[in-house]
């Protein structure tokens, strides 16, 4: 029990530490330099320590099971496997929102290390507004969502982590996410912090570019392990749902794109630092803002697993202290911003970025409204509706076919003005080459759709021109093309494998049989067994393709014994080309068990493209850094 | 005694073939399932979720489809039934206007802005 005291009190210091560090950096910027000595380095890893003084000892009161926790009482149980007493820390609120301090002092710490080139002045300011962030969130986790809190009499076995959250990927999820949103806050401070001292200027571009690709990467590779987790184990065979807490993890990722293409123009042209600085508060404010939204419970979502009204008004309230806090900052300093009236030539590198940021910040305004409208609908006039993945697909999708071409154009063209656009007539041609592949293609499966054409076609095009680039000789720009031509890959198998799925749902039962475009799908036998902390019972199927060839697929149901829930696990088998699925749930006539087999091709191909992006995004990071 | 094996056989095949018969839903149906949301599920659409609800609801809309429904009547009938809210894809009406609208509205102020950075716009 000691641990919970040591957890409590270390968060408090980290909070006094909070003010300390407030107090002694103000004092400096203002020449009192001699009032304190102490280091404020020393300091904020000081606050950090305490922070992960605090987090392991939750850890250990995971690890041993010490139900007077209160987390851990709802969180854990003595069957769980040691891996999932570890994850089951920031499997709920309380304990991801200390994991989020933890990052959130560390990359204060980091960026405090890091910055060493950068004025004493512009790291001072920085690490205050860092100050205000780190405190409003210690506020938020000591009086709303305290980790530490006990229970008394000690219960002798805990309640359980949700079984659907006992999954390897999803374990590693959150921290990747995490370290993704809460780099966002340095990007913020330190955007704010050079607005005030007026230095929002080509170095300061090429300084936090580092940490806009760093968030950037995590990010992304947040949400594709979510996405990796939803696919196999949400059972429904779908990567990505449109769903409000996906829709939440997008919306920063979109702003930060938008921010990494921006900041390029900044950073080679001195150009729309205004609009730098305006993407680099809205990035933050949307990872808050999607906290409040998750936490608050009022959006109605397989992922909300806390809600509680008085979070929810604490969030908000910060939420619109920071925004009302910069926006002050930005109309009070933003005469200091070097604003070049020149306009850009059309035919220029920093024109297609700008039309880059129009069409992400279409997609963003897409998604906000698709996200929160329902909310202000149901407050203001009692009405509810339900906005769907039919409403998102509606308005995004024809405006990726312009995306897509600005995207292929954009980064072969030059900086302020451009030679003609060399080669225009090959350009031409080339598109319409991809025109006709895009029809044959759609051709021989029967189905030629033009908005379906030019979509694909869109697509090859940036596809191919991704390819010249990469085989071209000379300079390259191998980090770009590489995102570029994994984001061309992605869109391609999500086009594919949306015109290709196939699936069959049935109802079978032991020895049955069920034909499926000249497969036959046997349905052996049913074996249970035992694993840690559920039973199973493992479905034996076997499927025989036109090849000849038969697979053996066992898709299994787990009774999970803390909390008792009953979930299904989806067989896969992947390969280049496809991945079949098979997924089996119980239905109330015990003898009957609901089959859904899909053959969902290029499957992987998401994945990888995905990785690709992020590949992209490591390479540009390493350049730097040199 | 040949006729009655081949007769039994033929019995046999056809009751093979009836286990075989899984009323595999059309693309219409498939397109219908996927706007209505499983209301008993936590953001799941019918067409996701293996529930008795959606199970149900998948059931109705077939018997409204074989009974010369359109899509849209469909629409209409759920959304008589259960509220605006089981379904994914918004009709526009007076509540939607801005839902479907300021997206547009969003690009279009973009686009001006940026025409006039590009000064093809002159002030």
């Amino acid at each position: 029990m000691i641990f919970n005291y040591i957890g409590n009190y270390s968060t408090i210091i980290s909070l006094f530490l909070s003010l300390a560090i407030f107090l002694r950096s103000f004092l400096k910027l203002k020449n009192f330099d001699q009032l304190i000595k102490i280091d404020l380095k020393k300091l904020i890893f000081f606050q950090f320590f305490f922070i992960f003084v605090s987090f392991i000892s939750l850890l250990i009161l995971f690890l041993n099971s010490e139900f007077g926790n209160i987390t851990v009482y709802n969180n854990s149980h003595t069957t769980k496997p040691l891996f999932y007493k570890v994850s089951g820390l920031w499997g709920n609120h309380e304990g991801s929102l200390l994991l989020w301090l933890l990052i959130l002092t560390l990359t204060n710490f980091l960026y405090f290390s890091l910055s060493l080139s950068r004025t004493t002045k512009e790291r001072l300011f920085t690490v205050i507004f860092q100050q205000i962030i780190i405190f409003g969130f210690i506020v938020f986790l000591i009086f709303t969502s305290n980790p530490f809190n006990e229970i008394f009499p000690i219960p002798k076995e805990g309640l359980g982590l949700n079984p659907i959250l006992q999954d390897p990927i999803l374990a590693i999820h959150p921290p990747i996410l995490y370290l993704g949103y809460v780099s966002t806050s340095i990007i913020f401070s330190s955007s704010l912090s050079s607005l005030i001292l007026g230095n929002v200027n080509s170095d300061w571009a090429s300084h936090i570019k580092n940490w806009i690709l760093c968030s950037w990467i995590f990010l992304t590779g947040g949400i594709l392990l979510g996405s990796i987790w939803a696919y196999y184990e949400l059972g429904w065979g779908g990567f990505w749902f449109w769903d409000p807490v996906e829709n939440i993890s997008l919306m920063p990722w979109i702003s930060l794109t938008a921010l990494l293409h921006c900041i390029l123009v900044l950073e080679k042209r001195s150009s729309l630092a205004s609009w730098s600085i305006i993407l680099c508060i809205s990035t933050f404010t949307l990872s808050v803002c999607g906290t409040f939204l998750v936490r608050s419970g009022i959006l109605n979502s397989v992922h909300t697993f806390a809600n509680d009204p008085e979070r929810g008004l604490y969030i908000l309230f910060f939420l619109f202290f920071i925004i009302f806090l910069s926006l002050v900052i930005y109309f009070f300093y933003e005469e200091k911003l070097s604003i070049s009236n020149k306009s850009f030539g059309l035919i220029t590198k920093e024109s297609h970025i700008l039309i880059n940021n129009w069409f992400l910040m279409y997609f963003l305004s897409v998604i906000l409204i698709g996200t929160i409208y329902p909310i202000f609908l149901e407050v203001i006039s009692n009405q509810r509706i339900s906005v769907g993945p039919p409403f998102f697909n509606k308005l995004i999708i024809p405006f990726l076919i312009p995306f897509l071409i600005f995207m292929s154009l954009g980064p072969n063209l030059g900086w302020i003005k451009s030679k003609k656009i060399e080669k225009k007539l090959t350009l031409i041609v080339f598109f319409i080459v991809n025109l006709f592949l895009s029809f044959f293609i759609l051709k021989s499966i029967g189905d030629v759709k033009l908005f379906t054409l030019l979509l694909l076609t869109a697509n090859l095009y940036l596809f191919f021109i991704t390819i010249k680039d990469f085989l071209k000789k000379g300079y390259k720009n191998y980090s770009q093309i590489i995102s570029h031509f994994g984001f061309s890959l992605l869109i391609l198998s999500i086009i594919l494998n949306a015109i290709f799925s196939k699936e069959i749902i049935a109802n079978l039962k032991v020895g049955e049989e069920l034909g499926f475009e000249n497969n036959k799908i046997t349905f052996q036998r049913i074996e249970t067994s035992t694993g840690p902390n559920f039973e199973k019972i493992v479905g034996v199927f076997i499927i025989h393709d036109q090849k000849g060839e038969s697979n053996k697929f066992m898709p299994e149901i787990r009774i999970y014994n803390k909390p008792e829930v009953i979930t299904s696990e989806a067989f896969i088998k992947t390969s280049i080309f496809k991945d079949r699925f098979l997924v089996i749930n119980p239905i109330k006539d015990k003898t009957y068990f609901n089959v859904r087999y899909q053959e969902k091709p290029l499957m992987i191909w998401i994945w990888i493209s995905t990785l690709l992006i992020m590949l992209g995004g490591c390479i540009k990071f390493l350049k730097n850094e040199k | 005694m040949k006729k009655l094996s081949i007769f039994l056989m033929l019995i046999i095949c056809l009751n093979n073939t009836y286990s075989f018969a899984v009323d595999k839903p059309t693309e219409l149906e498939n397109k219908i399932f996927k706007n209505l949301r499983c209301l008993i599920c936590q953001g799941q659409s019918v067409y996701d979720s293996q529930s008795d609800f959606a199970e149900s609801m998948k059931i109705v809309v077939r018997k409204n489809l074989k009974s010369g429904m359109s899509e849209k009547d469909i629409y209409q009938f759920m959304r008589n039934n259960y509220g605006e809210w089981v379904l994914y894809d918004p009709e526009i009406n007076k509540g939607t206007y801005l839902l479907w609208g300021l997206p547009f509205l969003f690009f279009l102020i973009g686009g001006a802005i940026i025409l006039r950075k590009l000064g093809v716009l002159k002030r």
